[in-house]
């Protein structure tokens, strides 16, 4: 890597380590090779959100041309929110993009993200269906992002009736994570999930 | 903050305590003077580097970096030029260069760091080159000399016409004076090859 973009992840990993949200378990970085290429980040969801009692983990790839250009970042942690896809952790977020400025650090990227997570902007959507159920299935909404932060992110909100639905589907052979996903599509509705994945 | 909610128990714990007192006043004062003398050192780090600014320059919005960082970064987005810090308007012009004691002196905005200027090098070699092969007629080295004067002349007079260009900064180039310098050259160049030929001719 360019030695200024080794140099500054250095730093700021220093500064990461020693901020107070990491102190209150608000936000974590660890390496992941020794090139300072990789890092895995950690944010916890935002309290009085969906999100609240999770734990998500995102890949942080930066860039030979770091700082000057922005650190690739996407949700390992499976998660329902309208601007990040519910199928490849990809984030929509213009500070990752067009709004990127060279004075941003990773604790700032890692902010912004549970930022984002405490307020999602459903006009500008990276998934198009979380979108449409945030603005159109408020409540359906709310409870499908708490389910799914209790089964992949450790939350404690985890919803017994979804559940059973995506047994239901499991028992005709479809595969769990392909199961929960379309039954969230379809505001878990167990008659359309089965439509769209025997159509 | 973390530092300062320590500092208030220790002070809570020492009074409760008396023959610790003196340790912990000195523990205290130990830590003060290490987190004084850094955040000294971060008020002048570059915002981009993150490390002590090197040829500083201050924008007008407030924010300190250093010239071959914020160049690199108006490079980076040449269409929408903005602090990296606040998203204030910035361009080069919009900036100050800033000159402590034991400094060079020099305006560090004169100096391009991500680009060596190769086109001063390559000049010469040019030059060289249609010369060279035409050794022993004494004729074409005066000229050559004749010619590259003006070319050096234009050359300097562009760059103190520069604004916010110290006459220090003379040895280097803006992209513009490069270019410039291209033309003139290559305007040169065929100069003296209509020359040539004249003289062949003649
Ligand atoms: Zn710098
Ligand atoms: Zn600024």
């Amino acid at each position: 890597m360019a030695n200024i973009a080794t140099q500054r992840i250095k730093r700021e990993f220093k500064e990461v380590v020693k901020s107070e949200e990491v102190a209150r378990c608000a936000i974590r970085i660890d390496l992941v090779n020794d090139s300072w290429s990789e890092l895995r980040g950690e944010i916890a969801g935002p309290p009085d959100t969906p999100y609240e009692g999770g734990v998500f983990a995102l890949e942080i790839l930066v860039p030979e041309t770091y700082p000057f250009n922005p650190p690739k970042v996407r949700f390992l942690t499976k998660i329902w929110h309208p601007n990040i896809s519910s199928v490849t952790g990809a984030i929509c977020l213009d500070i990752l993009k067009d709004q990127w400025a060279a004075a941003m650090t990773l604790r700032t990227v890692l902010l912004s993200l549970q930022a984002l997570l405490a307020a999602a902007e459903p006009d500008d959507p990276q998934d198009a269906v979380v979108a449409r159920q945030y603005k159109e299935y408020h409540n359906i909404f709310k409870t499908t992002a708490q389910h799914w932060t209790a089964i992949y992110a450790g939350g404690p909100n985890r919803i017994g009736e979804y559940e059973t639905r995506v047994t239901r589907l499991v028992d005709m052979g479809v595969d769990e994570l392909t199961a929960r996903a379309v039954l969230s599509a379809n505001n878990w509705d167990l008659e359309r999930a089965t439509e769209t994945i025997f159509s | 903050m973390a530092s300062s909610s320590s500092t208030a128990s220790t002070e809570e714990a020492s009074t409760s305590q008396p023959e610790k007192k003196e340790e912990t006043k000195q523990k205290k004062e130990d830590d003060g003077e290490e987190s004084d003398k850094e955040s000294d050192e971060k008020m002048f780090e570059c915002n981009i580097c993150l490390d002590t600014a090197k040829d500083a320059v201050v924008s007008y919005c407030g924010h300190l970096f250093c010239w071959p960082c914020l160049y690199q970064w108006l490079e980076t987005r040449p269409n929408r030029q903005s602090c990296p810090v606040c998203k204030a308007a910035i361009s080069r012009d919009k900036c100050i260069p800033l000159y402590g004691r034991g400094g060079s002196g020099k305006d560090p905005r004169s100096k391009i760091p991500p680009r060596p200027p190769p086109t001063r090098t390559e000049q010469t070699d040019n030059g060289r080159f249609s010369w060279g092969s035409n050794e022993g007629n004494g004729g074409f080295h005066m000229s050559f000399g004749i010619g590259a004067f003006p070319f050096g002349f234009f050359a300097s007079a562009f760059n103190f016409g520069a604004p916010g260009t110290a006459p220090a900064g003379a040895n280097f180039m803006t992209p513009q004076q490069i270019e410039e310098q291209e033309f003139l050259s290559k305007v040169f160049i065929w100069v003296a090859l209509i020359f040539i030929v004249w003289l062949m001719l003649a």
